[in-house]
């Protein structure tokens, strides 16, 4: 009696977890959009008998249970756990560094050599018929590699970026490998995001200032003013754990003159900087209003020169810091533009010539560098 | 379906055991042959109907072979479902596989088919073939009822990925089965550990095999590449035998008993003993079917070792129309003839430690050739297995050895007895703090690994079938 007992109530315990949750299920809404995944979710396929015979209705269904599976964020948390657990160090293409800093994989194999001397020819033709200036950021792994789990393998932009300083000259080439890496030790960048911060933006200026013959040391860490304090960026959002969120800050120097700027020729804004992020997940959208496609910046410094930048979002929190030195400043995210660059940079140029710089994290331009002429 | 879904553990399993528990027991084979075709339908709604085919055909082939027992044509019966088993099998696996192979050796260009290959065919087929031989040997009895023997052919546990169950082996239970409570407790505990194998242990290992095998083997080092395949040879063996233990499990449940099909293939100390460990089912379907009949080891040693030859050939062929598969059958072939004419006295003789270590060498290796399919792959990566292509030891090797170490580890107790002779420990002990640990760990470890099977399948990063080739 005691071993029918036992079975019944083992038999209770393990359908009763089948039970719960598969009714909560079924109890449940769908949801069409997961913020923490930063995705459409699936939806439910319409069954008819063509799609389930010919168009994969089955998988469709069963991508549809899952993303709409009850409470599937808690799930997501738990696998995470678990990895750790089983795996430590590594979630989902990020590492658990030390001094909790999540640190974004990339892994030496998935940038070949030829991919390597593709973007680079691309990129020469830029500098020599642009007289351009080069500013690739390393991305955090590079520069905080004491911070990866210890034998972490990582993609070498140290190497690559050799490469491209030889290739378009030291007349060229802004060095914020180097500056960047003296100052490892400092919040440079975002623990939980993939970005640099302000103060790693500020000595990237020192890098440019250097390059363009200024003076550097700026933008100093006494300079900053804080605007948030619970940004949780694209890194965390990735592996989903529980941490504490970073400090974002600004250099308020930059709000000293009056600007106008205009965000891909429709919206217009009297600062650089959008607060409205600060109250979203996406808080690094707070520097030039996230990402857009061309973004016109004027100001009141009547000095006549102009400055190009093609970029990704690194440079975001970097423009600004530029604004003293130009009258007019452009920028253009190649991801979002579709015409002719060289056309459309000339169409921009005023009579007396313009500054163009490249600015972009070694991974963005590897990745995405590529415009047509 | 598989297993590891979200919609077979909270659509198909509570609906269909629902029904299946309530409808009195003259109904439970309609529930089960209905089930079992939705289960198949779901992931191959066109190929169930040729799953269909082959179970009339054989039905029809079983009363044939009763009509005629005794008579010389029940021969040609048999052969008859022989050669329509083995027809649609080979019209569906291997046709491909044969032209292109007659396309590289001759320079032909003649047009493929391109079907793909439906899911289970590999294993129905093999059971409806050793039912029409068994009645036709006389060791099972002709079953008239279509609806029972549909059950038997369609019955969707060990469906899609074995294990391969003799028709004799459940006779009986198709006609008449009682179902306790303990069958229904011991089958739910078999079906979340074999889910947790795959789901927990399979899964998260493979992950290190699929990113081992996307890299060159020519810049690899050879910790890397051992960590590489141990990993997929630990992938594989929690994989499928976790599919068995659901598969076992859920037969457990409906009232039937399934043989097994794995008892830690990797404690094996001879190449022998470890296809005796690993798909017994398979190992045991060769040895009935084609191995004896063919002599087996009663007519001297050099028809033995060309019956080992066949037999293992045609294993590795089995598992996949492929040569790679052809090769990692003849591997084994070569360990088993050298065992036959002396190593197998060797190692007799020899601590049973050298043997485990010899045995999971040889197994290990043979993964190379499982795993990898062209030539170049197998032979760039069996050359950084020697070390030979860059170094024995790098970063990449150090830091992918130091995140599974873990995995590893527990990987390496769960592939052997330890962990079932512990909890056996428990249970006869009869103390009181013994009994009451056990009675708790068989409730709630069984539920925990199922919820945490849960959030491996509802994430879903890395959950592959492996047997979509078998």
């Amino acid at each position: 009696m005691d071993e029918k007992r036992s079975a019944l109530f083992t038999i209770i315990v393990i359908t009763s977890v089948i039970a719960v949750f598969g009714v909560a299920d079924l109890i449940q809404r769908d949801r069409l959009f997961s913020e923490t995944e930063n995705r459409v979710l699936a939806g439910r396929p319409e069954f008819t008998l063509d799609a389930f015979l010919r168009e994969g209705y089955a998988q469709k269904y069963e991508a549809y249970l899952s993303d709409q599976f009850v409470s599937r964020d808690k799930w997501i948390t738990i696998k995470t756990y678990m990895d750790l657990l089983l795996q430590e160090k590594e979630v989902g293409g990020v590492y658990l560094g030390s001094d909790g800093y999540l640190i974004e994989r990339h892994l030496p194999e998935e940038y070949s050599h030829v991919q390597e001397a593709k973007k680079i020819a691309l990129l020469e033709k830029l500098v020599w018929e642009w007289d351009a200036g080069v500013m690739l950021v390393p991305t955090a792994d590079n520069i905080l590699s004491d911070k990866l789990p210890k034998y972490a393998p990582y993609y070498d932009q140290k190497q690559f970026l050799e490469q491209v300083a030889q290739h378009v000259g030291p007349e060229h080439y802004v060095d914020v490998y180097s500056v960047l890496r003296e100052h490892a030790g400092e919040e440079i960048y975002y623990r939980t995001d993939h970005h640099w911060t302000s103060l790693g933006a500020g000595y990237g200026y020192d890098a440019w200032a250097q390059y363009t013959g200024r003076r550097g040391g700026r933008y100093t860490a006494e300079d900053m003013e804080l605007v948030a304090e619970d940004f949780l960026g694209t890194l965390q959002r990735k592996v989903n754990l529980n941490m504490a969120g970073d400090d974002i800050y600004y250099f308020p120097e930059t709000l000293k003159r009056p600007l106008k700027v205009t965000y891909d020729l429709k919206k217009e804004a009297e600062t650089c900087y959008e607060a409205s992020h600060l109250d979203t997940k996406n808080k690094y959208g707070f520097f030039l209003d996230d990402n857009h496609a061309f973004v016109e910046i004027e100001t009141e410094s009547h000095n006549h020169k102009s400055l190009f930048i093609i970029k990704d979002s690194y440079a975001n929190c970097f423009v600004p810091l530029l604004i003293p030195h130009y009258e007019k400043i452009y920028v253009l995210d190649l991801r979002y533009f579709r015409g002719r660059l060289f056309e459309f940079m000339e169409e921009h140029e005023p009579k007396q010539g313009m500054d163009v710089l490249v600015l972009y994290n070694c991974i963005h331009f590897l990745e995405e560098f590529s415009y047509v002429e | 379906m598989v297993f590891s879904s979200v919609v077979f553990l909270f659509r198909f399993l509570p609906l269909f055991f629902l029904l299946y528990y309530l409808v009195p027991e003259r109904m439970k084979n309609v529930i089960l042959f209905l089930g079992s075709l939705i289960f198949y339908a779901w992931g191959e709604p066109v190929y169930v109907l040729l799953m269909l085919f082959s179970t009339v055909v054989d039905y029809v082939h079983g009363r044939l072979l009763e009509r005629l027992r005794g008579k010389r044509a029940a021969r040609l019966v048999v052969l008859s479902s022989v050669l329509i088993n083995l027809a649609v099998l080979c019209f569906f696996k291997y046709a491909d596989f044969l032209i292109q192979s007659v396309n590289a050796v001759f320079g032909t260009k003649l047009p493929l088919f391109g079907l793909g290959l439906p899911i289970g065919i590999s294993f129905y087929t093999f059971q409806t073939m050793s039912y029409t031989i068994d009645v036709y040997r006389g060791q099972a009895k002709m079953q008239r009822n279509l609806l029972d023997f549909g059950v038997y052919v369609t019955m969707f546990p060990q469906l899609i990925a074995g294990p391969i169950v003799k028709y004799r082996d459940v006779e009986e239970s198709l006609h008449h089965r009682k179902i306790t409570i303990f069958d229904v407790s011991e089958g739910l505990k078999r079906f979340c550990a074999g889910l947790g194998k795959k789901v927990l242990l399979a899964n998260n290992i493979g992950e290190l095999w699929a990113y081992v095998s996307g890299l060159d083997p020519r810049g690899m080092s050879m910790l890397t590449a051992w960590l590489g395949i141990l990993g997929f040879g630990f992938q594989i063996y929690f994989d499928f035998s976790g599919y068995s233990d659901m598969a076992i499990g859920l037969g457990r449940m409906l009232g039937f008993r399934f043989p097994e099909n794995f008892n830690y293939p990797y404690i094996a100390s001879s190449v022998t003993e470890f296809w005796r460990r690993w798909h017994i089912s398979l190992g045991s379907w060769f040895r009935e079917y084609v191995y004896f009949p063919l002599g087996g080891n009663r007519k001297g040693l050099p028809r033995q070792l060309f019956n080992i030859l066949v037999v293992w050939m045609l294993t590795g062929i089995w598992h996949g129309a492929g040569w790679n598969f052809l090769l990692w059958g003849l591997w084994f072939a070569f360990a088993l003839m050298l065992e036959k004419a002396f190593l197998g006295n060797l190692l007799a003789w020899l601590p049973r430690g050298i043997g485990i270590v010899y045995t999971l060498l040889v197994a290990v290796t043979g993964w190379v050739l499982f795993a990898l399919e062209t030539p170049a792959g197998i032979w760039g990566y069996t050359k950084a297995m020697t070390g030979v292509s860059v170094s024995l030891v790098d970063g990449q090797g150090l830091y992918l050895g130091r995140q599974y170490l873990i995995l590893f580890l527990v990987a390496a107790v769960a592939s052997t007895p330890l962990p079932h002779k512990f909890t056996e420990y428990l249970r006869k002990s009869r103390t009181g703090l013994h009994m009451a640990l056990y009675r708790f760990g068989e409730k709630f470890i069984p539920a925990a690994m199922l919820l945490l099977s849960i959030a491996g399948i509802v994430d879903a990063s890395y959950n592959p079938f492996l047997y979509f080739r078998f």
